[in-house]
């Protein structure tokens, strides 16, 4: 730099604003560490702490409905994963590497779910399954119900937008030149697909896998809607909330849930760049 | 695509052509099926186009005229929602715009392990991060029982705005936003030009005159971002009020859930449903060109 002064900040706003980034990562862990910490507490959420204890934590794993609902959260997290990311492999695909009429319309019919409220995108369904439910009654006696496949089909909606999102940059950086090779060689377009396009995009899709999964795992507001009478983990956590003899242990299996959330984030995060150095770099360039 | 182009003649081969299709056939169908579809079927429903209960009126105008003309509970509550998540999404950018200049302008090393720091909570349960609020300022929670334990306050005497208020629901709003606003507003000030900081102090600019007339309107696209990041998923926000507003804390969300789940009135409940997409869409067009799709996923 060649003046002498930081343009940026002068010493003492930069302390001011040192302590103020500070103030503010007390604020976003302080209430996180503080569940964390009653997870161990031997008593209540509250003060004065009454020494440490795993009970809660006993508790709450040999809780069978609470299992139950946990149980159910990983498998309409692993449903609507699993299909959000093969649906967005192919749109994203089609959004990348192809030209059609029509790119723009189809690209914001995509994208739409991250605008549309869930408020809303969760009455919609439950307006759908009930009014199809109605007709199907009265004509061929037969009854759908809301449940866990009403919540996979919500989610797989909001999960899609993430995933083609994931899956297109990396897309769009692989070389066309290697599906070309490969048809060249004399691999049909499954066979090109399958051996060297999806390999390549291992990594995108990984992590799309991870980012929809955590999104469905969490997700409330349409479950909320949805589930019938098959809670998921939010909607069970959701619902006793209002039982204060449950809190502890809702917190203590919070907090795994939680610590399980990060590793897993933040290892598929590292995972991606680190795939993407390793297999990206010499594929970069059209 | 220049790659094909460049060899001349269109790419469009009916095999191509099949291909797309088939490529684009599951994920639109999923869409239209369970996307479209329901959504539309809730506006026709609004409008009472289509019955489901036989309670249900027929087609009309009158739920949308009494909810529009103010006959109703619910303009008064969507106003109301509006000044609350305005609020929440001022604050929000005026915590995250310091952290985000702190982190762009001002720190060489590791500003993204830092930034990582501000984020990662986001990606932790949204839910969580709201009940931890609950347990900490309940009347028995952690900040009451606090006081009673330091003899600051008798026991059995919480302080009484503490949980079920509005100010609640707009403290845990913006708890929960601000991690998300970091993000477009480092961006937008990381990419920010240093030679133009250097030239505006070459020509005599004091610092703050370079922060107001340099810095600031260039990061304002991020800004602007951030702001309708917050504002457009607080609007239709139900689940924090549900658990820290109480009846002083209600939002229009609140009413929509309520109108459906407690069964009183689908139809209504449509009507407000539609309103609300209907204003998110809106601005979604006007402030779209600042906010970056991609920005989301970055």
């Amino acid at each position: 730099m060649r003046t002498a002064e930081d343009p940026a900040a002068s010493i003492g706003a930069r302390r001011l604003l040192v302590l103020f980034f500070l103030g503010l990562v007390v604020f976003l862990y302080a209430p996180i560490a503080v569940l964390a910490v009653f997870s161990f507490n031997d008593g209540d959420v509250a003060f004065p702490l009454q020494g440490f204890t795993l009970h809660w934590y006993r508790d709450a794993l040999t809780n069978p409905v609470l299992l139950g609902a946990l149980r159910r959260s990983v498998v309409v997290a692993t449903a609507s994963s699993v299909v959000a990311v093969a649906l967005g492999v192919l749109a994203a695909t089609a959004l990348v590497r192809r030209r059609f009429a029509g790119k723009p319309i189809v690209s914001a019919l995509v994208f739409s779910p991250l605008v549309v409220p869930y408020l809303v995108f969760g009455i919609s369904l439950l307006v759908i399954f009930t009014a199809v439910d109605k007709v199907l009654t009265e004509t061929m006696g037969v009854y759908i119900g809301l449940g866990l496949h009403a919540i996979v089909i919500g989610h797989v909606v909001v999960s899609l937008p993430y995933t083609v999102l994931t899956i297109m940059p990396l897309l769009e950086r692989l070389s066309r030149s290697l599906d070309e090779a490969a048809r060249d060689l004399g691999a049909d377009a499954w066979q090109t697909f399958r051996r060297v396009t999806l390999p390549l995009l291992m990594p995108a899709v990984v992590s799309s896998f991870l980012i929809a999964f955590t999104l469905s795992f969490d997700e409330y507001a349409i479950a909320s809607f949805l589930s019938g009478t098959e809670p998921t983990w939010p909607v069970y956590l959701f619902a006793q909330l209002r039982v204060p003899s449950l809190l502890p242990q809702l917190v203590a299996i919070s907090s795994i849930v939680l610590v399980a959330s990060v590793v897993l984030v933040v290892s598929a995060e590292v995972g991606r760049r680190v795939a993407e150095r390793r297999y990206g770099a010499p594929a970069v360039g059209a | 695509m220049a790659g094909t182009v460049a060899r001349g003649g269109p790419p469009r081969t009916r095999a191509e052509r099949w291909g797309t299709l088939g490529l684009l056939s599951g994920p639109l169908a999923w869409l239209v099926l369970f996307f479209v579809l329901p959504v539309g079927f809730v506006a026709a429903y609004s409008f009472g186009v289509v019955r489901i209960f036989p309670t249900d009126g027929g087609p009309s105008l009158e739920d949308w005229e009494r909810f529009l003309l103010g006959r109703s509970i619910y303009m008064g509550l969507f106003w109301k929602s509006v000044a609350m998540s305005f609020t929440v999404s001022a604050v929000v950018v005026l915590l995250a715009y310091p952290v985000g200049y702190y982190l762009a302008l001002c720190v060489r090393k590791r500003k993204y392990v830092l930034l990582l720091l501000i984020i990662a909570p986001f990606l932790t349960s949204f839910l969580l991060r709201v009940l931890a609020w609950k347990v900490i300022l309940g009347d028995r929670g952690v900040v009451n029982s606090l006081l009673y334990w330091l003899h600051l306050r008798p026991p059995g005497d919480p302080i009484p705005w503490l949980l079920y208020s509005q100010f609640t629901v707009m403290l845990v709003l913006a708890y929960v936003w601000v991690p998300f606003v970091a993000l477009p507003i480092f961006a937008s000030l990381d990419s920010l030009d240093r030679s133009l900081l250097e030239a505006a102090g070459d020509l005599g600019a004091g610092r703050w005159r370079t922060f107001l007339r340099v810095t600031l309107p260039l990061s304002l696209p991020g800004v602007t971002a951030a702001f309708v990041f917050v504002f457009v998923p607080t609007i239709g926000e139900f689940v924090t009020p549900q658990l820290v507003g109480g009846t002083a804390g209600y939002m229009y969300g609140n009413a929509i859930n309520d109108l459906f789940t407690k069964g009183l009135d689908w139809q209504a409940g449509s009507v407000l449903a539609m309103f609300l997409l209907l204003v998110v869409v809106v601005l979604m067009m006007i402030f779209g060109r600042w906010v970056q799709v991609r920005s989301v996923a970055a």
